[in-house]
Order: C-alpha cells, then structure tokens, then sequence
C-alpha cells in the first residue's frame, strides 16, 4: 500500500494514495485507451483517470458504462455535469400511458398497477441519457416520499409525479416545494386533499399531516441548523424549529386544495365528478373551504381574511424556503444519496452556502448544489476513512449491473416490476412503508463497527439477514439468466467473454468497470480462484458455455463482495 | 446473453452443492426437534411486541360509554364530512346504504353506522372516577370490530393499560402546558416517537428496551444466544441491546431466506462455491460498512439451513396456520399479514426447546395506523387484522405440541401515539397518551389498568384536566409499562433501573398487570 508503481497492472491498492495526485492508467482493462486531454477544466481534469471517471459515474449515475466513462473522460467532470443539467429525461407518464395502450390492445379491461410504474424506472434506469437526473429522481423521492404501496394510489398521478421530480431536479427548490405541496398523489399520501378549514362550532381541526412532514421531511427538520448542518445548541440542548402551535397553524394554510376541474364545485372539492386529468394536474383552490383566519408559524404570520388560497400557499412555501436550515438540510440529505453516509461538516456547510446563493445571488439553485455536491473535494477524493462513503442502494446495484454489462430488453420495455418484497432487492421506487423513507438519514446500525465509530449509516436499516439472501438470490438471478418477465432484461458479456480465458483479465475487468480501480487484492485474489475454478474444455461449444460461466461467476463473485457493496 | 436458462440450476438443501455449507452451531440438536418441545416449557419465557406502526386511534380502540363520557366523545367526532364517532353499545349494524336512526345518515363500507355498536366490556375492577368525569359507575368497550379481544377480555387473558405515554416524570397537564416538568423531545414526530417508545430518546438511539432485556436474559440461552432477539419486521430499534443483536426471519414457510448457490457448474467446481462463500461473508475490509455488511451475510450463512430445518421440524408443523382475513370493508378474503407473522413467531416458540433457549423477545409490525384520512375504514381493517391475529395467536399459544404455554408467552401492543380526540372531517392528527393491550395466560386479565382519563376538549365551561389540546397527557409511562412486562420476564429491580432510567421516577415499578 505505501509503494507507488505507475507500472502496476491494474494500480490496485495504490489507487487510494494516488488518486488525488496522479494519473494511474488502467492497465487492467483490455480496452486500454489513454486519458484524453480536456482544456476545458484543468483542475479537475488532472485527475480524471478512467477510474477515477468511473468512480465520479458511481456517484452520479446509476453506474458507468464504457460509453459514459470516455464520455466523462471527454467532458471532465464539470462540462459532464453542465450537460446533464440540460438533457431531459423521457416522460414516465408517456411510459405507462403507452405500456396501458399496448395492454388495451388484448385486454380492453387492462388497467396499470404498480410494476408499469417499476418498469418506466428501470427502462429510464438502464438506457436514458440524461443519469444524473435520473439519480436525482431518485434522491429527491427519497426526500419528498410517496409511495404506491397500496393499490389506492394512482399509478398515472404516480407516474407524473416522478416526471414532475425530474422538471425540477436542476431547477429551483422553492418551484420543486410548490410542484410538490400541489400535486394530487402528494394531496393524497399526506392527505390534504380535500382538506377542510377548521370549524370552531363542532372544534373540527384542518388535517395536520402534510403541514407537519413538509417541515419535518422536506425543508427544516426538527431542530434549528447551523450552515454546516450540526444542531445549534442551547445550554447543549438542540432548539426545535417548531411547535405543535406552529403545525396547526400551517395546516390551516394547505386547506381548501383538492382536485383539478375545469368547473369546481363542492362536488369536485370532495373528488366526485372527477376531471379525467385530475390524477395529473396541480390540485386547485377552492377557496370557500379555505381558512381564513391568522397563521402564525415559524415566527411569521399570515393575517386574517385571506381568500385567495393559492396566494397564501405561495406565502407560506415563501417562509418555509427562507428559513436557514433548509440549505443545510437538504445538503446533508443529498450527499447521503450520492456520496457518503457521513458527510463532514465543513463539506455541508460548502454545499449549504452553495444553496443559499449560487454565486448570482439565487437561493435554492438545485442544478448548482448537485455541482457543488459533486465536484466537492470530498466527493471527488477517494474515501481512504474506515467510515467513508455509503453502502450502494440495492436498486442502483441492479441498475449498475444493467448498465456494466449492456442489459436490453427483449420487448424494449424492461419488465422487471416490482422489486420492493424480501426476498427481491427489498426496494423499489415509490414503496418506502412510510413517509420516512426506506432508511433514516441519522440511522445508526446498532452494535456494529459503524456504530462504535458513532457514524450513521442510512442504507443499513433495510439489511438484515433476510435482506442480504434477497439481494444475493436477484442479483445472482439476473447475473445468470436476466431479470424481468421471462428474464427479459438480459445482459451483453460480449466484452468480457473475450477475455474470459484469463482470469486475471476478467477480474480486472470486474475491477474497472463495477469497482473503479478499488478492488481490493485479496478479493482480487479470490474471484481469480473462482473463475480459474471453472476449466474451458476442448469443445467449440462447451468452451463457449463455459466461458460465459466464467464471467457470469466473476460479476457474481465482485457483485456479492462487500467490497463492492461500499461506494468510497 | 447466450446461455439457455434450463442450464441454470438452483441448488438447495440436499441438493449437493449448497452455497451455504453444512456448518450450524446446533446441528446436532436437531434430532431432538419434534419431541422435546415443551419438555421444558415451564421455564421458557417470551415477550412479543406488535407495534402499529403510524399511531393508531386509540380514542377508538377502548372507549368510555358512560353517559357524560359518551355524550362529549360523541358531540366531539360525531362531525365532518366522514363522521368517525362509534355508536352506543346495542347499536345493530345496518347494511350499507341503510339509515342510522341515531345519526340520520346511511351505513356506508366501514362507517360507524356499518360497524354497529362498541362492545361492551366490564373490567374487574371498577375504574376511579377521575377529576372532570361527571359519573357514578364508569363503563366501557372496545371497537365493534374487536370482538375476539373482547372475547379474551372476557376469559381473562387479555387487559387493558390505560393511557400510556413517553415521559420521564409524572406530569399534569398544567405542568405540560408551563413547561415546568420535563417531557420527551419531538412529541408527535412519529419516528421520534417510534424510537421514544423503543428506545427511550429520539431518532439516533441505538439500544431499545426489547434488546436491552435481551442482554440480561440472554446467559440463559445456552449456545443459541444468536436467537434471542427475533424480528419478523425488518430492523427495529427496539430489539437492539448492547450485546444482542436482533436477528430477522420472514413470515414465509421458511423463516430464513437462504443464499442460493446460482451456479450449475461441471464437477471440480466446488471452489468456485467456494470462493462465493468466502467473499460474501468477507468482515475483512478496511471500509466499516462492508465488515458489517459481510458480518450480517455470515451471521445469516450461518442460521439459515438449520433454522429453516428446524421449521421443517413435527413441532413447528404442530402449529396451525392462520385464517386469512376477512376484510370488513370489502368482504374480501385474504392473508392476515400480522398472523403470517405471529405465525412465524408461534413455530420458533415450538422450536425453541430444542434450541436449548429459556428466554426470548420477539418484534412483528403492521402500519397503515397513521389515520389522517378515511378513518372509519381503514381504522376498522386494521383492528380487525389486530384482533384476528391476536386472537390467533392466543390459540396457537394454546396449544403447542399439546401443551398450553400460554402463560410462558406475553404479546402487548405498541404505537408511536394516540391520536387526537377531535376529527379533522374524516381523521385524526398526532397526539399522545393511548390505551394498550397485554395478552397471555400470565396477564391478569379482565381488567383495565391505570388510570382511564376523563374525556373531551376544554370548550365552554368545561375543563379536562387529562388533555393538553386534543392530546392525552399520559399518566402512565411506557417504562411503568415495560418494566412490568420486564419483571415478568426475569429481570431483576436493578437490571429494570438499569434499562429503565426514569423509572425511579414513577411511584409505582409495577402496575400489576403480570400475574
């Protein structure tokens, strides 16, 4: 580990040391090519080795592929990001809308559950171009959760919600509030729909759910922020950002919200003679049904006598965006989904100050904190800390895989469904059991080494010893046969079938291409035993089969690692 | 991809290959599966927690029917566009579309007027009157809907703890309201207070009290200590102590999701098989996160054939499976996910003789509490799920193996709060204090314990001195509620004040529920 041999045939275990400092050419992959020069972003760029371009695509896409490796080798980092900030992602509303045709052409009675939704993620996933906002999607609906765990959510409003993420996942956080706060399925899950203004006769109150979780979930927390996103502390005590007075008072703001009509009635306010579009369009104002009386909350107040519903909506989303832990909070949430599970501070507060003012003087730039997120020394250097980085999600481990190794879809429509149940990855888009996401950001896997070094680690409360047979068995699955119906999603090895012959090779291959250049020796080591295990007989065709087996158990092998479960 | 998948061979037990491996810790204890169960079951002990997870309504769970307490509940929820006020005990249900006499309005799915009437129960001993109820005789029932806990009420296996709460001392409400007495952070946060109920302290807290028992009764347990903590819910932090780890099984028929090998291989592969092993369970890392990982995959590498042989075992096949579910709303059968877990927990409680074990705590979980919207339905499918798989449950326990080991096997419910006694239309928010359910053959049943509060928001003239707002003030602890049940399980007074801080604190270590 301490000696630095440029010479080294894959740069394994010196990569940490050099990273940062040096090229190290990627001898291991049979692919070989050069780093080609960038003018554009000289700082960066001096580091942006093939490995270190996979490592980047780790964090920001769903996982390299040769393709994007060159192409952020190309770019650098920065010109790669200003071009994925500006490619859009296709539509997961047209996705199920079509899939629904297509359906409807055999079964006039077909209706979209919750995999049509699935697939449109997992064929956004594996083929689009636009990653990075596709990894945002992600993030922010792990942010702003709903989930289309029961059957009662509608998988069109679903759909538009996703799309409505990725509209604003570059753009500005307050617009992405308000697209949120308005949008049907949101009025549903957290359940203002419909939501009436209090009655003083009968004491009947607003519905306080979503005015309690957009302050808790989706902007501010429970507990008043420094910039650097660490309590700030009273007589060392943490000061709370608001109190049960302040949620009833917000929840008289998201009264008199319900679903889109061209001509609103009472009838409408209440989801009868439902508008076609409903599922999919902003929820409306119905102002009768809205308070009027004062609201006063995190130290402002809202007067009397509103009747302008949307207005007020717009005032009150106004206080929230300003408040100054919502930088700082959705900093750390963001570099807990890309990066690590323990950003420092310092790191926070940089991205923080970014979301307060983007350099122009805007607040809440969400395209300039996603750069700033990325191209953060600490993202951009290799985790050599026994607690840096983050355990990769089991969805973006599929996905990864999917994109490594060239997975198409037979019916082009990638029908891998739903993937949320045990003993299948534990996970999938939209299905968190909660508001709260699948995993906490303060999560701490008790009694572990993670937990007496006293670091969170998110990924780690869906693992436990169910969950890591359900990842091992679809994973082993898809590496083997494909996933999806009929294991339609199916994997191209051309690549790697070539070199197939040489163990070494191939995990070096593995290396490159699922490990950016991390692999260490000892795994290394082992997956050369396991494949070298698997003996090429002399037959055309035994030859070729075991040649695929060769590389099926070498993606097995690195896939299973925990080594490579650990993005550093 | 080329491969034709007729190639690919799944290998499972017995099947030659298996990725697992043949090394158990109690492999040799097997052939005494299936006969010993209960040989020893007077010194087994389980505690099994059922978290609802969301808050439920607790208002709505166990009720008050006196007339002064009836009459301010019902003028308070009999309001909104989707009333959520039960009706009086005796009240029929009436098919859907027909008209309430009491309330003028027409019986739809899940309705009160559905449901029919609160089931009346009579506790044991009469409740106190407390401050602000204008009643001689204070009575009571539960939702419609619960009748098979009624049913055990009634038997005397099941009680009622009234009004419990996270606190750290005893406070009224005027002490709440001037913030003279300290109380937990982030009350009405749902997973502090998850983690408040668990764990004693918010989001962040590692060890929960079910682990913490765990750590004093897990010497007790031999060589299979691995066992002590089991979750069928996926990772809570209730089951966490210092020394216990809670270890996951599933509610399928098999309990332990075992790795596949995902290989079909020529001969003089084994290496291969191998090499997967060793690297799936490699703790060896510099990064902490994949050691635990790799920790995680061995700890269940290890269990999984054998535990998953025991379950295959005449003992645990003794149990019956559950009912499904009728569901109440629509009349549609299916499976009760709450018995398919309780199911699990049943067979390990079989099994769990011939494991050598004496002592265990177990986690389930169903959500879907957290009743914003559409309460009237969706409150009554969820009781009825709670009810059926309790009452489940009990049977099972009833007979295991031939023996009855309901008095070595507790189950009490836990949630992250009650809810508001006011409606918002056709729900309720997020409040404090509810009321909780302690079964097994060990609970002194029959019975409601604690104090019951006064009902009703402060409106006119009226004042209740038990709700800050729309909330209960909790006038007993969770740690009262837990250290009773923790007793029972073994724990010695100090052991309790060392799990229990704020136990010293409450006049009373027991509330006497525990026979």
């Amino acid at each position: 580990m301490q000696k630095i041999d440029l010479k080294s045939s894959s740069c394994i275990g010196v990569m940490a040391l050099m990273m940062a400092v040096s090229g190290c050419s990627d001898g291991g992959s049979p692919a070989g090519g050069g780093d080609l020069p960038d003018s554009t972003t000289p700082r960066i760029e001096a580091t942006s080795t093939k490995q270190n371009a996979a490592r980047f695509l780790t964090q920001a896409t769903f996982g390299p592929t040769d393709a994007s490796v060159q192409q952020v080798q190309a770019l650098g980092y920065r010109g790669w990001i200003d071009q994925q900030l500006v490619t859009q992602s296709a539509s997961h509303l047209t996705y199920v809308d079509n899939q629904l045709a297509q359906m409807k052409l055999t079964n006039p009675n077909a209706q979209l559950g919750a995999p049509h939704f699935h697939n449109s993620f997992w064929f956004n996933a594996a083929t689009s171009q636009a990653q990075l906002r596709e990894r945002m999607k992600f993030a922010l609906s792990q942010i702003f959760v709903v989930s289309i765990n029961d059957v009662r959510f509608d998988i069109r409003s679903a759909s538009s919600y996703y799309d409505m993420l990725g509209k604003n996942a570059f753009g500005n956080y307050r617009t992405l509030l308000e697209d949120v706060a308005l949008h049907p399925i949101m009025g549903v899950y957290l359940t203002h729909m419909s939501n009436q203004k209090e009655d003083p006769v009968t004491g009947r109150t607003p519905d306080e759910n979503f005015a309690r979780e957009i302050l808790q979930l989706m902007s501010i927390g429970v507990v008043e922020l420094n910039i650097d996103g660490t309590p700030k502390l009273n007589n060392g005590v943490p000061i709370p950002t608001y109190t049960t007075s302040d949620v009833s008072n917000l929840a008289k703001v998201f009264t008199g919200f319900a679903w889109y009509s061209a001509n609103p009635t009472n009838d409408t306010f209440l989801g009868e003679n439902r508008d076609p579009q409903a599922q999919v369009r902003p929820m409306i104002a119905y102002n009768s049904f809205h308070s009027t009386s004062a609201k006063t909350f995190l130290g402002k107040t809202l007067p009397a006598g509103s009747s302008d519903a949307r207005a007020e909506l717009k005032a009150a989303l106004d206080i929230i965006y300003n408040h100054p832990n919502v930088g700082p909070f959705m900093a750390h949430r963001l570099i807990q989904r890309f990066v690590t599970s323990n950003p420092s501070p310092a790191y926070v507060g940089r991205v923080a100050a970014v979301f307060n003012n983007n350099g122009r003087g805007v607040r809440g730039d969400l395209g300039a904190v996603m750069r700033a997120i990325l191209l953060d020394p600490e993202a951009t250097k290799v985790g050599t800390a026994p607690g840096s980085g983050k355990l990769r999600e089991p969805i973006v481990r599929l996905a990864n895989w999917m994109r490594a190794f060239n997975a198409t879809s037979r019916s082009g429509y990638y029908l891998v469904g739903s993937t949320r149940y045990f003993g299948s990855l534990g996970q999938a888009p939209l299905t968190a059991p909660s508001v709260f996401n699948f995993y906490r950001p303060g999560y701490v896997p008790p009694n572990t080494r993670t937990s007496r070094a006293g670091l969170t680690g998110p990924e780690f409360q869906t693992v436990n010893e169910v969950s890591i047979a359900g990842y091992a068995n679809t994973i082993g699955g898809a590496i083997w046969d494909g996933i999806g119906a009929d294991s339609e999603v199916r994997p191209n090895y051309a690549r790697e079938i070539a070199i197939a012959h040489d163990a070494a090779a191939l995990a070096d291959r593995m290396n490159a291409i699922l490990m950016y250049g991390q692999m260490p020796p000892s795994l290394r080591r082992r997956i050369i035993e396991g494949v070298s295990a698997v003996p090429i007989p002399a037959g055309a065709e035994e030859a070729a089969y075991a040649r695929l087996n060769r590389v099926r158990m070498a993606v097995n092998l690195t896939m299973l690692s925990p080594d490579y479960l650990v993005q550093r | 991809m080329t491969g034709p998948i007729h190639r690919r061979r799944l290998l499972t037990i017995g099947g030659g290959l298996t990725f697992l491996g043949s090394a158990a810790p109690f492999a040799a204890q097997l052939a005494a599966a299936g006969s010993a169960a209960g040989q020893t079951a007077s010194d087994y002990r389980a505690l099994v927690c059922i978290y609802l997870n969301g808050g439920n309504d607790s208002n709505n769970t166990v009720l008050a029917t006196d007339t002064d307490s009836y009459d301010r509940y019902f003028a308070t929820r009999n309001t909104g566009t989707d009333p959520i006020a039960l009706l009086p005990p005796g009240t029929p249900p009436l098919a859907i579309g027909a008209m309430s006499p009491i309330t003028r309005r027409v019986a739809r799915a899940g309705s009160p007027e559905h449901l029919g009437g609160i089931l009346p129960i009579v506790p044991r001993t009469p409740q106190p009157i407390p401050a602000g109820t204008n009643a001689t005789v204070r009575t009571f029932g539960l939702h419609p809907l619960l009748r098979p806990l009624k049913t055990l009420f009634d038997a005397g296996r099941l009680g009622v703890v009234a009004n419990v709460g996270t606190l750290i001392k005893p406070i009224t409400k005027a002490q709440y309201q001037a913030g003279t007495v300290p109380f937990p952070a982030n009350l009405f946060s749902h997973n502090d207070q998850t983690s408040t109920w668990q764990a004693g302290a918010s989001e962040g807290a590692t060890v929960g009290w079910g682990g913490r028992l765990g750590d004093m009764i897990t010497g007790m347990n031999g060589t299979n200590t691995v066992f002590t903590a089991m979750s069928v819910a996926g990772n809570a932090v209730y089951l966490s102590g210092n020394n216990v780890i809670q270890f996951q099984v599933s509610p399928g028929s098999e309990p332990a999701l075992k790795i596949n090998g995902s290989v079909g291989l020529p001969a003089g592969s084994d290496i291969s098989q191998a090499r997967l092993r060793d690297i799936a369970q490699d703790q060896t890392s510099s990064s902490l996160f994949a050691a635990d990982y790799g920790t995680v995959v061995n700890r269940s590498m290890a269990a999984s054939t054998s535990l998953n042989t025991l379950f295959g075992s005449a003992a645990a096949k003794a149990i019956a499976s559950p009912p499904p579910l009728v569901n109440p709303v629509t009349g549609e059968t299916g499976p009760n996910a709450l018995s398919d877990q309780l199911y699990t927990v049943a067979r390990m409680i079989a099994v769990a003789s011939s494991l050598g074990l004496k002592r265990q705590v177990f986690f389930v979980q169903i959500g879907g509490w957290d009743f914003h919207d559409t309460q009237g339905p969706d409150q009554a499918v969820l009781l009825a799920t709670l009810a059926g798989a309790m009452s489940y449950f009990d049977s099972a326990m009833g007979n295991v193996g031939g023996l009855n080991m309901r008095r070595n096997v507790t189950a009490f419910t836990a949630s992250d709060f009650s809810r508001t006694f006011t409606t918002n239309s056709d729900g309720t928010d997020h409040a404090w204090g509810g009321h909780h359910f302690v079964m097994g053959g060990a609970v002194r049943g029959g019975d409601i314990f604690g104090q019951y509060p006064t009902l009703g928001t402060d409106r006119g003239t009226f004042r209740n001195p038990d709700m800050a707002g729309r909330a209960l003030v909790p006038t007993t602890a969770v740690e009262q509620y837990a250290a009773t049940m923790g007793r029972w399980l073994g724990v010695s007074e100090s052991g309790l004040d060392t799990i229990f801080p704020n136990l010293k604190n409450f006049p009373r270590r027991d509330l006497g529920f525990m026979s």
